[in-house]
């Protein structure tokens, strides 16, 4: 049997030779890996110096940061940059790393900050950096600091036997009465209880060592409960009462880390003899001996001394204290002048918008994106693609560090790395407001003055915004949860049989990250009404309401932000993943729509998706979708392809061309095909479910011949050059409505009808598919017949609302889909696209005579046809997707 | 075209199948959003049913019913992902007290009822 071979950390330093130590250091922040830091240097603005905060970098292959670790180079990489501390803090990781080098005598590192400023965090990660093993966090609130030199412990023996046959009990619910009576009387933070005070577990560790009257007391306690339960006669089930050394002395002797967290919240006065200990752990000392005075007390056993000395440290040992701000409460206490001249705790700024931003894209993705981008902006700007792979990598390691895989919203965010950036500074800058907003101690000197009157320090202390908020509305925000329909959204109410279970629609999965923006700006208004505006404070929320719009939260400015090319929250992290920049997981989904809707298309196909293409296939039938040139000019697209013998043949998509009745008719031709050559309704909706090929799609069906039709120039009839905007004065040039059929107008909003093949048993003809699109916000909606079910999921993902002309509630489905489209549009827009639609469909019709209907009411209307219809009409098998080309 | 002829190549062993399953059952369990626990530590709940005895199953995976087996896992530097059953005798709150003092970053997946 081979000796495990013990840790280097918990050796003696004395006891290490040089290759040793060697072994444990892990550079960080060299000429080719450069860490982000942050601090004051000296900016040269117009002939003047000044001393200014700056975000760069430590790259230096001589004297770089240093990890002492025993974990393998690429987890401490992916830890130190993922789980990167604030800007702010940066600092105090780079003291810390320095006072954790093996031969540094001062092993303590104090930090003072308000709640949920990370403070713990940043000790546990170094600690984290250099081992596998947890760091000890101990809880110093209310506590008796001499026992973190000499503590009373309960004693329960090898393998906790008797903790064990309790819990076994109290989860069988066969402990006897009295002795559950007994255990809730266990210390408050030793037992968990249900809102019918009934006991639903016991924290054996927090009681073990939970004070020293309390486990006096407690082991009175389970001494009767052993009895009780017959379980002082079982071999194994010992109870005991020990002094011991506390958790200090054993983390040096262990040659481990621990955070004393809270430390001047614990109990006055009981730190007085740790101060030589203290002079010990920051080197004044060389050798400090401390007694124990519960040596014998109530005839327990254990160590009368202890002496720490500079030649047994170990580089392992370090000791983190935390402590909040002396404000922040009254338990905090003020620690001794001799404590603060020892320690010398340094104090973390209050949080900038930077650190927001770097908090917020952690939360989002798991790694600080905003700070990474910053600090490598020039490099991430030249090759985006390089930047999102290593991000992508970080978080890989990360995770595989930690267990578990990166989760697929991660995934999507990170491959769309620059609408996090985005996005996280403009959350970030908000909840900055929101913070000032309602900091009441701050509140007259950073611009709030106004609001004194309704933030006061209760307010402040409840609803004040910290990272733990932002950690909350983010926990809300990411799980897809049942949403509130629009107040004018169509409703239906079945009246008979309700006492049986409701009859459920086929379910539409959605992806997480496709309205994920959409959910947190939603949930960010309602945090921001029910805060504010609902509990009384209306300045405070007229405030927070405007600070939404400054930083374009949701696009309520979207006509200036469409100019400016500016995207809002919301847009930014509504993320398809048909716009994962893989081909490789696009020909997948691809695939599983494809094959999903081909079986129930024709549901005597039982074929599994590999027998009815491969991935490979696919791919290349994708390759060839996005490589295609011209195809918008030409209007060439590719539909579905369902023909047995060229889709097992490899060709999942088939070429498709749109031909013109208008030039047929403008060069006097006769039509040269016939009903058979027209792509089936079907073929056409499910290219628009598949990724790459709907976008390639969506940009080749607008309107080319009206406008040289009108002026005798060529038409667009296979190959012929397509129209622009001329530059001569023709009446068109001005016609908004010519622009928004040709795709071409500066509001990015188009409208256009297609027809394809519909069979049902009223037999085979042309139906018509009209199409409107906000390019901009990526948006369509598609009214025609009734779509596949199999295609609706990636509909979703594709930005495709799809309405069945046929459907009773067609014609508000319809109106909620074009006010989305057009939202923040001016209500002219909603004109010109009826003209649009005027230009191929005729509405000339009895029925609407004397009416004035709107674009919802043509949309659905089944009796209105085009006239000189654009025909999709299947082209040169020759020229399908994933052929021979 | 045939539904017969490749059927054997698309055989998987039992043992990927698990791996594959488990795999699933973890993302299905992450789309519905993590909790944030202290140090990195993030909390999934798992539906209880196929894709929480998936997880339970996975080899590298410790069940916890008790705050004392939570705290062995979470402290066990061998486990990385900890399964917390329908019936653990912990609570939410348990949960965030174990993993805010042992400094470490892991991956729990409790099971609930849908």
């Amino acid at each position: 049997m081979t000796k495990e071979k013990p840790s280097l950390l918990k050796t003696k330093l004395k006891d290490l030779t040089p290759d040793e130590l060697q072994s444990l250091e892990k550079p960080l922040g060299t000429s080719d890996r450069p860490f982000p830091m942050w601090g004051s240097q000296r900016v040269e603005q117009n002939g003047r110096s000044d001393l200014e905060q700056v975000l760069s970098v430590i790259a230096d292959d001589t004297y770089p940061m240093k990890v002492f670790s025993e974990r393998p180079y690429k987890e401490v990489i992916a830890l130190a940059y993922g789980d990167m501390p604030t800007p702010s803090m940066l600092p105090l990781f780079f003291d810390g790393l320095e006072r954790r080098k093996p031969d540094s005598t001062n092993r303590t590192q104090m930090m003072i900050g308000d709640p949920g400023a990370g403070k713990s965090f940043l000790g546990a990660l170094q600690g984290r950096l250099r081992t596998k093993e947890p760091i000890e966090v101990l809880d110093c609130g209310g506590k008796n600091m001499r026992e973190l030199l000499f503590e009373m412990v309960l004693d329960f023996g090898a393998g906790e036997a008797l903790p064990r046959a309790i819990d076994k009990r109290l989860a069988a619910g066969t402990l006897e009465p009295l002795s559950l009576g007994l255990l809730k009387q266990l210390p408050d933070t030793a037992v968990t209880k249900d809102t019918d005070g009934n006991l639903q577990g016991i924290d054996w560790n927090a009681l073990k060592s939970a004070g020293n009257d309390k486990v006096e007391a407690a082991f009175e306690t389970l001494k009767k409960v052993s009895k009780i339960e017959g379980l002082d006669n079982a071999g194994g089930n010992a109870l005991g009462m020990n002094s011991q050394y506390g958790p200090l002395i054993q983390k040096f002797i262990k040659g481990e880390e621990i955070v004393l967290d809270e430390y001047n919240k614990s109990r006055e006065g009981t730190d007085d003899n740790l101060q030589t200990v203290w002079q010990f752990c920051i080197g004044e000392l060389k050798e400090c001996t401390v007694e124990n005075p519960l040596k014998n007390k109530d005839a327990t056993s254990g160590p009368s001394t202890f002496t720490f000395r500079r030649e047994d440290t170990k580089p392992g040992f370090f000791v983190t204290l935390t402590g909040n701000k002396k404000e922040d409460g009254v338990t905090t206490r003020s620690l001794n002048k001799s404590v603060y001249s020892r320690l010398s705790p340094q104090t973390l700024p209050d949080p900038d918008v930077i650190d927001w931003q770097h908090r917020i894209c952690q939360m989002i993705v798991g790694i600080p994106v905003s700070t990474l981008y910053t600090t490598f902006k020039d490099q991430a700007d030249k090759d985006p693609d390089a930047f999102g792979d290593w991000l992508l990598w970080l978080r890989r390691t990360k995770a595989e560090s930690e267990g578990g895989k990166v989760p697929e919203l991660q995934e999507t965010l990170l491959t769309n790395w620059k609408n996090v950036v985005n996005s996280s500074e403009k959350l970030a800058r908000f909840y900055d407001k929101w913070s000032k907003m309602t900091n009441s101690e701050a509140i007259t000197s950073n611009g709030n003055a106004d609001l004194v009157e309704e933030v006061d320090d209760e307010y402040s202390k409840k609803e004040g915004i910290d990272f733990r908020k932002i950690k909350q509305h983010l926990e809300e925000a990411i799980p897809i949860r049942p949403r509130m329909q629009k107040e004018d959204a169509p409703r239906f109410l079945d009246t008979k049989a309700w006492d049986k279970a409701p009859k459920l629609g086929e379910a539409i999965p959605e992806n997480p990250s496709l309205n994920l923006g959409t959910r947190l700006t939603e949930f960010l208004e309602r945090m921001v009404y029910e805060k504010s505006g609902a509990v009384g404070k209306h300045k405070l929320y007229d405030k927070l309401t405007k600070s939404m719009q400054e930083f374009a939260l949701r696009d309520i400015t979207l006509q200036e932000a469409a100019r400016s090319k500016q995207r809002s929250v919301e847009e930014d992290l509504n993320i398809s993943a048909f716009n994962d920049r893989d081909l490789n997981k696009q020909a997948n989904m691809a695939r599983k729509v494809f094959c999903e809707w081909l079986r129930q298309e024709n549901p005597e196909i039982k074929a599994t998706d590999d027998e009815i293409a491969t991935p490979r296939t696919f791919r290349t039938a994708i390759e060839q979708v996005a490589a295609a040139k011209d195809s918008a000019a030409k209007n060439e697209l590719f539909v579905a392809n369902r023909d047995p013998e060229t889709l097992y043949a490899g060709q999942p998509l088939m070429s498709a061309i749109i031909k013109d009745a208008a030039v047929y008719v403008a060069q006097s031709k006769e039509i040269d095909f016939t009903l058979q050559d027209l792509v089936h309704h079907d073929d056409f909706l499910a290219s628009l479910a598949l990724p790459t090929v709907s976008a390639k799609n969506l940009s080749s069906v607008w309107e080319q011949n009206i406008r040289p039709l009108t002026r005798s120039e060529p038409a667009n009839d296979r190959g012929a050059a397509a129209s622009a905007p001329a530059s001569g004065g023709s009446i068109l040039d001005h016609d908004e409505a010519l622009y928004i059929a040709e795709n071409k107008s500066d509001k990015k909003i188009a409208t256009t009808s297609l027809q394809v093949l519909w069979s049902d048993e009223q037999g085979e003809r042309p139906v018509s598919v009209h199409i409107v699109r906000n390019e901009a916000r990526g948006k369509t909606l598609v009214v025609s017949e009734h779509a596949p079910s199999k295609l609706l999921s990636a509909f979703k993902e594709a930005g495709v609302t799809h309405v069945d002309r046929h459907d009773p509630n067609a014609q508000t489905k319809v109106e909620a889909a074009l006010a989305d489209i057009t939202r923040g549009m001016p209500g002219s827009v909603k004109d010109r696209l009826v003209d649009a639609f005027k230009y191929r469909n005729d509405v000339d019709l009895p029925h609407l005579k004397g009416k004035n209907p709107g674009l919802a009411d043509l949309l659905v209307d089944e009796k209105i046809d085009m006239m000189y219809a654009k025909y999709l009409v299947k082209n040169d098998k020759k020229k399908a997707a994933g052929g021979p080309g | 075209m045939s539904n017969t002829g490749k059927k054997a190549s698309h055989l998987m062993s039992t043992d990927t199948l698990e791996e594959v399953g488990a795999a699933v059952a973890q993302q299905k369990a992450m789309e519905r959003g993590p909790k944030f626990l202290p140090h990195g530590c993030r909390l999934f709940e798992v539906a209880s049913g196929w894709e929480s005895n998936m997880i339970r199953r996975d080899k590298g995976v410790a069940s916890a019913s008790t705050m004392l087996e939570l705290e062995d896992a979470i402290r066990s530097p061998d486990v990385k992902i900890v399964f917390i059953p329908l019936d653990a005798m912990v609570t939410a709150p348990d949960i965030e007290k174990i993993c805010q003092r042992n400094g470490v970053a892991k991956t729990l997946f409790k099971e609930v009822r849908e």
